[in-house]
């Protein structure tokens, strides 16, 4: 395992140090691999180590071994509620996580309205504008159970759902205001008969369902319905009328912002605050006042003497407040962040629950992988 | 051939009342006697995407 | 799609239609891992066309099967990290209701 130096060669080799461990990298350079280290100006060595071959000269393999990862990895859930989730993953490399981010935002499908059929608005919102605050109203429907609508496909009860809007506010009331309460489902398709040209011809709707969506077994019990009863659409003084009918279909984050299933997904990895030095008494005093997120703690160690603890580095949101100030602050106090750990957070906006997303997002990503392959073969 | 097949209801700028006009008559509101009318919105249906 | 030498199957670029960073940036860290691999690195040419270019250089092995290989793992890696987020939800489930009924 040791060897590579060059006999011939007067350099001297690391292994020779007493108290390097065999088979490991010595301390510094395990910092620089697992850490980025975020001084006042900017972070370094953010870059993952991927080359196989980097420590070779030290006879230490950095190459990925999937026994390796399958032992290393490890996911911790903190919260998980109805709406949102926050878990730890930890031996994952950025790159990863990053691609489950992705996914999370713009290559999950969901339903959302995407056609909207207005017969009368006399309200002060113009009818685009009550269009667009339309589509984004998310919708409490599993796009599994629905297919895609290209452009030359018939608009039927497997990818379409339809929803009706007819409010009208009588001359002599008050104002009122139009909730998304409003918004009714239609589970027997569109009720608007198109103008057609011949005459003999049965009137068609706009939409030509073949079986009633409330006949399947998935709707029957829970109806479908905005995910928030309380999102206001428009406001209507007396003697305004809106009428409108609003075709929801699939489709993903990628093609407009109304398709993404999480209010946002983000991840950021854990922080790891060290104090190099004893930070004492008044120092310490003024290290625990200067964290806005209350990283720092005190603690007594005897003889009136008071010593500066970090109580929770997970708070630390990187304000860098503590190594503000002069250099004698960055010597104290090392901020750095722990590269393989991380700490995901997915808020869903109700459609589906935020652990059934990301199995979805992980499903996704397997399947592009599954496309390059048998692409490739 | 009758052009204006059904006499048309204008809506009046100031009462809001909705007076029926032929062809011919005069533009004028027939309760507050206000000479702006405007036309009512059209009843067929307009289809928008919602993006 | 792939643009390579016929005489060396070891250097090829790799071209993907409908792709971004997504998968690319996550192909090139597994096949970095790969100790068969000597360069792998990749490119959008221009942000409005969806396309990667992914090159990858080996020490002798054919860039294709290389190529297979790392997304044969990127795939078993989805396999382990939903298996093991399954497990970690229904523990944390099952903790929670533990806590609720004491």
């Amino acid at each position: 395992m040791s060897k590579q130096e060059n006999k011939e060669n007067k350099k001297f080799s690391i292994w020779d140090l007493p108290d390097v461990p065999m088979g490991q990298l010595p301390p510094h350079l395990q910092l620089q691999r697992t850490r980025v280290v975020c001084k006042a100006d900017a972070p370094i060595h953010t870059d993952t180590v991927l080359y196989s071959g980097a420590y070779a000269s030290m006879g230490i393999d950095n190459s990925l071994h999937l026994d390796s990862f399958r032992s290393n990895f490890k996911v911790e859930v903190i919260r998980l509620t109805k709406d949102d989730m926050e878990f730890d993953m930890i031996g994952i490399d950025a790159a990863i996580a990053n691609a489950f981010r992705r996914i999370l935002i713009s290559e999950l499908p969901t339903m959302a309205i995407e056609k909207v059929l207005i017969a009368n608005n006399t309200s002060l919102i113009q009818d685009e504008v009550l269009s667009h605050r339309l589509g984004l109203i998310p919708i409490n429907a599993d796009p599994r159970l629905f297919e895609y609508l290209s452009a030359n496909d018939t608009p039927n009860e497997k990818n379409t759902i339809v929803f009706k809007l007819h409010v009208h506010c009588k001359p002599g009331e008050p104002r009122c205001t139009v909730y998304s309460e409003e918004l009714k489902w239609l589970p027997n398709g569109s009720e608007f008969i198109k103008e057609s040209e011949k005459v003999d011809t049965k009137p068609s709707t706009y939409t030509s369902f073949s079986c009633s969506q409330n006949s399947l077994q998935n709707f029957s019990s829970n109806p479908i319905s905005p995910t928030e009863d309380k999102i206001i659409i428009a406001k209507l003084g007396p003697g305004q009328e809106i009428e409108l009918e609003a075709h929801a279909v699939k489709g993903m984050g990628k093609t407009h912002a109304k398709w993404s299933p999480v209010a946002t997904a983000w991840y950021r990895m854990l922080p790891e605050v060290v104090l190099l030095e004893e930070v004492e008494d008044e120092i310490a005093e003024e290290l625990k006042k200067k964290c806005p997120v209350k990283v720092f703690d005190i603690e007594d160690i005897g003889k009136g003497k008071k010593r500066a603890t970090v109580a929770r580095p997970r708070a630390c949101t990187l304000c860098r407040e503590c190594i503000r100030g002069g250099e004698e602050w960055e010597k104290r106090v090392a901020l750095r962040r722990v590269k393989d750990h991380f700490i995901f957070t997915i808020e869903s906006t109700g459609a589906m629950p935020p652990e059934v997303l990301f199995t979805e997002a992980v499903k996704i990503l397997e399947d592009k992988c599954e496309r390059v392959i048998t692409e490739l073969s | 051939m009758d052009p204006q097949p059904e006499p048309v209801s204008y809506i009046c700028g100031d009462c809001g009342m909705e007076n029926t006009l032929k062809p011919g008559d005069v533009i004028q509101c027939r309760e507050c006697g206000y000479r702006i009318l405007y036309k009512k919105r059209t009843r067929r249906i307009i289809q928008y995407e919602a993006r | 799609m792939e643009h390579g030498s016929l005489q060396d199957p070891s250097r090829a670029t790799f071209s993907f239609v409908d792709e971004d960073h997504t998968l690319a940036n996550a192909v090139r860290f597994t096949l970095n891992q790969d100790p068969r691999v000597s360069f792998c690195g990749y490119s959008i040419p221009h942000p409005s066309d969806a396309r990667v270019n992914i090159r990858v250089q080996t020490t002798g092995d054919p860039a294709r099967e290389v190529l297979k290989d790392g997304c044969q793992n990127l795939m078993l890696m989805c396999h382990h990290v939903r298996s093991t987020f399954d497990k970690a939800v229904g523990d944390y489930r099952t903790n929670t209701t533990e806590m609720e009924n004491d």
